[in-house]
């Protein structure tokens, strides 16, 4: 099982293989602006460099967002191609469940951007197993902590002052806060009454390896998704479609809207 | 990039697969020696736009994710080709929407790894003027080429089909972005092209004399003197409180850039003889300009070509004609080529 993580939604350039839980290569390179230049020659020297060939792939990991729409596109049509040419499965991955998925907390609420005082964010519940299972699955290799965990908030665009009321069934619970702005919410949050804490800095950031086995794992339940349905998390409309409705108020049938 | 096969010359046959995605047209095609076509799959998303007045980017570059795999699919299988039988993939690279062009370029990126084979980064420019060696292969060399639109102006000189030579080029304005700015300074719409063409039928071409630029030996082109020139004499004629003739002005404007494009033209007909002419590009539809250079190679015994209308609008049979010349040079992308949205030839 080698499984290649593709992860273009931020201006982080993430790539990890992955051959059964053993990580054999990961970049999270900052490079903005530049997924267009660097994803595919990335990709063929991460090859060159191990004793791996593009055919040897058994599934692919890809993030669907939210991020940068122009970004995911680059990420989401390579995935496409590989998939379509070697015939293996794909699973695309939300970009709040990655950040999530690599911190300690019972509770995680994954912070993205979405400016105008508005985020982007889902509420995870990790799921508790046997402790057997979570000892299985801590990687001696590289103390990347894995274990299963629920969207009980879908992802969605949120205003920041709207949290308090979002979240109210979570109230009696700790919050741990990562991504960003997390200042911004944990103020109105607190103010709120909430308990909230800030996930260790070392793992508040999307990794490639987390995506990686984040991926195998669902692809090892089959859980794969279409690649001809496959397409970003757009959560937002075309801001040409919102002008047209205000304008003309009606429902239209939407191009690619989400 | 190491590539599985070794690269094949003329004698042998060469099949690319090539992508177009630059505007609001998903496109793939497979190509065998350049000019036969062995499936040509174009997915317009015309309609999507209608009701916004023009593309818009965004939707244009979510439609283009959507119906790429399914446009390469439907093109290999109306060839009758596998992926592992391709040479070489193609996709225009420039100039576009970059959004789209990001999606048909990464795509081609992709497979040019998986199976080891050769990329090409073809110019969409190139593509509309080699869409004429489709439609009439035996077309005679050496052939002059005028391509005119609203983004270039470029006079092309074709030894053979494998390269081009720009003889000259616009130093500011594209004929067609004069055509654009006029029409919206004379209050008569967008885009300019056929709303000057069609004010201009009932005027007298010879009503006002405007300058035609002199740029000497070289075939390059300028229009911004003439645009200004126009300006001010609608201008001029106001703050006397004469009444301007539309007709009149329009079609002595047209006149002035027609006589500038025909008379570069023939000109490098002459210094090259040349046995052909092609006319490509969206303004080589005024069908003034047309009757113009068409009355002057007649005389001359020359041969003009027009664009068909199918290979007029956005395709990729015309991009895999232009990759398979660019192949036969070894003119090979590294996988970092990224998309260029503003291009020249």
């Amino acid at each position: 099982m080698l499984t290649l993580a593709i992860d273009t939604a931020t201006e982080v350039l993430g790539l990890a293989l992955l051959n059964q839980q053993q990580l054999v290569i990961e970049h999270n390179l900052h490079l903005p602006r530049q997924h267009s230049e660097k994803l595919l020659p990335l990709i063929e020297s991460m090859f060159e460099l191990t004793e791996f060939e593009v055919a040897d792939l058994s599934g692919i990991g890809v993030t669907v967002g939210p991020g940068s729409f122009t970004g995911l596109r680059i990420g989401i049509t390579t995935v496409k191609l590989l998939a379509r040419i070697f015939k293996i499965p794909v699973k695309g991955v939300s970009s709040l469940e990655l950040l999530a998925a690599a911190v300690e907390g019972e509770y995680l609420l994954p912070l993205f951007d979405a400016r105008r005082k508005r985020v982007y964010t889902a509420l995870y519940q990790r799921q508790l197993g046997k402790v057997a299972e979570r000892q299985q699955a801590i990687s001696a290799s590289n103390n990347l902590i894995f274990n299963s965990r629920k969207a009980i908030i879908k992802p969605a665009g949120i205003e920041i002052t709207k949290l308090p009321e979002i979240l109210a069934d979570y109230r009696q619970f700790k919050l741990t806060l990562l991504g960003e702005p997390k200042i911004a919410v944990k103020e109105v949050l607190t103010a709120a009454g909430f308990r909230v804490e800030f996930a260790n800095l070392e793992n508040d950031f999307p990794r490639a390896a987390v995506l990686a086995r984040l991926a195998a794992q669902y692809l090892a339940m089959d859980q794969s998704d279409d690649i001809y349905q496959l397409k970003p998390a757009y959560l937002k409309q075309p801001q040409a479609e919102i002008n047209w409705q205000q304008k003309y108020g009606k429902k239209t049938d939407l191009a690619g809207g989400n | 990039m190491q590539f599985t096969q070794k690269i094949k010359n003329e004698t042998e046959d060469i099949l690319i697969l090539a992508l177009e995605s630059s505007c609001d047209e998903t496109a793939a095609s497979v190509n065998l020696n350049g000019t036969e076509v062995l499936s040509n799959v174009v997915s317009s998303q015309v309609k999507l736009h209608q009701k916004f007045g023009g593309v818009v980017p965004e939707i244009a570059s979510r439609k283009h994710l959507e119906l790429i795999l399914p446009v390469i699919d439907q093109a290999l299988v109306e060839a009758g080709v596998e992926f592992s039988d391709l040479d070489a993939v193609a996709a225009t690279y420039g100039p576009g929407l970059v959004g789209g062009l990001l999606v048909g370029l990464t795509a081609a990126k992709t497979i040019a790894l998986a199976l080891k084979i050769p990329l090409i980064g073809v110019n969409h420019i190139a593509g509309h003027i080699y869409a004429n060696f489709i439609a009439n292969p035996d077309i005679e060399k050496p052939l002059i080429c005028l391509t005119v639109s609203g983004g270039h102006t470029d006079l092309l000189y074709f030894a053979s089909r494998r390269g081009y030579k720009i003889l000259g080029s616009t130093q500011d304005d594209a004929a067609g972005e004069a055509f654009d700015k006029i029409s919206r300074f004379m209050g008569l719409g967008y885009p300019g092209g056929p709303a000057i063409e069609k004010a201009a039928q009932s005027g007298d071409p010879s009503a006002v004399d405007f300058p035609r630029a002199d740029l000497g030996d070289s075939f390059n082109f300028s229009f911004s003197g003439l645009k200004t020139a126009v300006m001010n004499y609608i201008n001029n004629q106001q703050q006397k409180g004469n009444l301007v003739n539309k007709a009149d002005l329009a079609a002595s404007f047209q006149a002035a850039v027609i006589d500038s494009l025909s008379s570069n033209l023939m000109a490098a007909v002459k210094k090259y003889n040349a046995k052909s002419i092609v006319l490509s590009g969206g303004v080589a539809a005024n069908q003034q300009l047309r009757k113009s250079i068409s009355k002057q190679t007649t005389e001359l015994g020359l041969k003009l070509y027009y664009p068909p209308l199918d290979l007029c609008t956005d395709n990729a049979a015309m991009i895999g004609a232009v990759a398979y010349y660019q192949y036969l040079e070894k003119d090979f992308a590294e996988l970092s080529l990224s998309a260029d949205p503003a291009l020249k030839l």
